[in-house]
């Protein structure tokens, strides 16, 4: 058995160090000064044994139930669970200390709402900075169904006013006009959205707000408030669609995946843009840091006219305590999100409908995971 | 079935096989062939009487029927793989097929017996004072309170744990946590159930036990709740089925996970209706949807064996006429 084990454990560290030699851009910048172990074997190097507690956001899920089953397989004594109830209900248990880190749509808010710090609360709870680290990227889809029509471009202004009832043909002059050789049926659009709170919400009322602020008046929030009918979560809204001609919606990548659906591409005054995992990961190389230091949260720069880049992306937070009050726990998360911001793990989003992180970012990542104590 | 009878005209001869007998059975037709004009209104009314009862019985059964149809229809299989009994979900992801749910299993009757093991030495006692000893005021206050009790949502039980155990003591979440938010909903059962049950003991028994010089408690645990076993069994089985679906407080209180964990005082706890909970979010998968399907079946099939166990202990443990 051990004799296995050791063997391996050679054979990771052998691959890990091929890897680091053949392609030596792809791992640096994780551990600088640490060569010997930053190839490839960042979960089996150190393991924890005993539990990890996490809970936030339900669109980081996917990608974080990969990681968690990444890790797991290298350390078969640890048990690491995700809680998807949520990007609040994460937060508040995360400053209740019910879990170690929480997953978040959106960085910890620095303005007052209800009398209350969001990041000021997190810092007290943590007796040191807590840090949002971006660790995953999902691009948000606005997945459509109509009978016949498999490409579909849309721009900012079209697709505020569909989404708010004011286009409520196929064949609207305002659709035709982007997609010229196209022959448009004239059934009606069905638009549906998510009745519960969501940070995909959040995110592309954003994205609406500030690619098109004359034809989107509403508030953005996770709460929506343009038209249509409500469908409960992800997988709500894309199920919606797929059984309706003429439905129309956003929803994350993976879940548009899932279902089939076509995805329109998005125009953003330097040509339609698909969704790629390249087009979205453009758009997040261009996001300002708001925080400092090793604090990483962002801010997604949602007009960008940068050719190529696909602008409707969602960016997840992991959110941890600088410095644990239980050092064992400390090395628990850090050695966990080691694992996830690792290369090999995050290329192997992409086929879950993630983006990886671009590379600038992840680097930054990676040396704030590794300064968690 | 006595009473039924007794209640019957005396020249009605087919009168005992009656009840069990579809309309239109043979009985019923010949009775009617010899009955004399005024029976004959009377023998209609009954048709009548008994074609509504079915059709009522027959609207009752649909929901019954389709529920456990559908999940059978779309569980069975999951139940006949071969991890099902034995493993647990670890590194099992949505879009896995399988695994298993010993996990959830373990946990729901540790919980389950957990509760029970607090709920009903205080349901019972509680039921005893309530019958054989209190008089005036407190035990209408106590009474007043089991009703109220009863009709607590099981979100509000699940809060107000959530609110003594994390906020105010600042404990963490756990399955022990969980499992006191669904003592409050088993106790009103338990107190109500065999508070009935105590008040059907004959009070001949009592009086004999008395008559014999027997003191009042060796009268109360000797006769009164021998007498009473069976329906106080009944009674706290249909508690525990009423605490073992229960989610409200498993969602506020004890976390899923996919684990094995038998610690219900540390950490996350895995339970089946978390389980069915965790799958329903991706149920436009196949692999989630198959999974929650199997798990619903898995705690019916729970409930069911614990029903069955219990009228057998019932059967065995009640006093012979």
């Amino acid at each position: 058995m051990s004799v296995s084990r050791i063997s391996a454990l050679g054979a990771i560290a052998l691959s890990g160090a091929l890897a680091l030699s053949a392609c030596a851009s792809e791992n640096n910048g994780a551990t600088p000064g640490a060569g010997s172990t930053a190839g490839g074997s960042t979960a089996a190097g150190d393991c924890f044994s005993g539990d990890l507690k996490a809970e936030g956001s339900s669109a980081q899920k996917n990608a974080i139930d990969e990681a968690i089953k990444a890790y797991q397989t290298n350390c078969a004594d640890a048990n690491i669970d995700y809680q998807p109830t949520g990007s609040g209900a994460g937060i508040k248990q995360f400053i209740a200390k019910q879990v170690d880190f929480a997953g978040s749509d959106s960085a910890l808010k620095t303005e007052p709402k209800d009398g209350k710090i969001e990041a000021d609360d997190a810092k007290a709870s943590c007796g040191s900075d807590a840090w949002n680290l971006p660790m995953v990227t999902g691009p948000i889809a606005i997945a459509y169904n109509v009978k016949g029509v498999d490409k579909l471009v849309l721009d900012a202004e079209v697709a505020a006013k569909i989404f708010d009832g004011k286009i409520t043909t196929w064949n609207d002059p305002a659709i035709a006009a982007l997609n010229k050789g196209v022959t448009l049926p004239s059934t009606p659009i069905k638009v549906f959205f998510r009745s519960d709170e969501s940070g995909t919400t959040e995110n592309f009322t954003k994205y609406l707000k500030a690619a098109a602020p004359d034809a989107w008046s509403y508030d953005t929030g996770k709460k929506w408030t343009g038209k249509g009918e409500g469908k409960e979560k992800s997988a709500g809204v894309a199920t919606a669609v797929k059984g309706q001609d003429g439905g129309i919606t956003y929803v994350e990548l993976s879940y548009a995946q899932q279902n089939q659906l076509p995805m329109a591409q998005i125009d953003t005054g330097s040509g339609p843009v698909e969704l790629t995992a390249e087009s979205a990961g453009k758009t997040i190389a261009t996001a300002k840091q708001t925080g400092t230091g090793n604090n990483l949260a962002l801010k997604i720069d949602y007009a960008t006219k940068e050719a190529g880049a696909y602008p409707i992306v969602l960016v997840t937070y992991e959110i941890v305590c600088s410095k644990y009050a239980d050092a064992e726990t400390g090395k628990k998360v850090k050695s966990f999100l080691k694992s996830f911001a690792s290369d090999s793990v995050q290329k192997g989003l992409e086929a879950k409908g993630y983006a990886p992180l671009p590379a600038e970012v992840a680097t930054k990542v990676q040396t704030a995971v590794d300064a968690i104590s | 079935m006595s009473t039924a009878t007794d209640r019957r005209v005396p020249d009605d001869q087919v009168a005992p096989g009656e009840p069990v007998t579809p309309p239109g059975g043979r009985p019923g037709r010949d009775a009617l062939s010899e009955m004399s004009h005024p029976h004959r209104g009377r023998m209609a009314k009954d048709v009548v009487a008994r074609i509504v009862m079915w059709a009522a019985f027959a609207l009752a059964m649909v929901p019954l029927v389709w529920i456990l149809g559908t999940v059978i229809g779309k569980g069975f299989h999951m139940l006949t793989t071969a991890t099902w009994w034995t493993g647990n979900q670890r590194n099992i992801n949505s879009d896995d097929f399988g695994g298993g749910a010993r996990h959830a299993i373990e946990g729901t009757l540790t919980m389950v017996g957990f509760t029970a093991l607090i709920a009903v030495p205080i349901g019972i006692l509680t039921a005893v004072y309530l019958v054989e000893y209190g008089r005036g005021r407190l035990a209408k206050a106590i009474s007043f309170t089991v009703d109220i009790l009863s009709g607590v949502p099981s979100i509000v039980a699940a809060l107000f744990i959530y609110a003594v155990w994390v906020t105010t003591f600042g404990l963490g979440r756990s399955g022990f946590a969980a499992a006191l938010a669904l003592v409050l909903l088993m106790i009103p059962v338990v107190v109500r159930s065999t508070e009935e049950m105590l008040k059907l003991v004959p009070n001949e028994l009592r009086e004999a036990a008395y008559a014999l010089g027997v003191p009042k408690w060796v009268t109360v645990v000797k006769v009164v709740l021998r007498t009473a076993f069976s329906g106080i069994v009944t009674g706290v089985l249909l508690g525990i089925a009423r605490v073992m679906g229960e989610t409200a407080p498993l969602l506020i209180l004890a976390p899923y996970t996919k684990n094995f964990q038998r610690d219900l005082f540390n950490g996350n706890f895995p339970t089946l209706p978390m389980m069915i909970n965790q799958d329903r979010g991706d149920f436009a998968l196949s692999t989630a949807a198959e999974r929650m399907w199997g798990a619903a079946l898995t705690l019916i099939i729970l409930v069911l064996l614990l029903n069955v166990i219990g009228r057998v202990i019932a059967h065995f443990g009640s006093v012979k006429k």
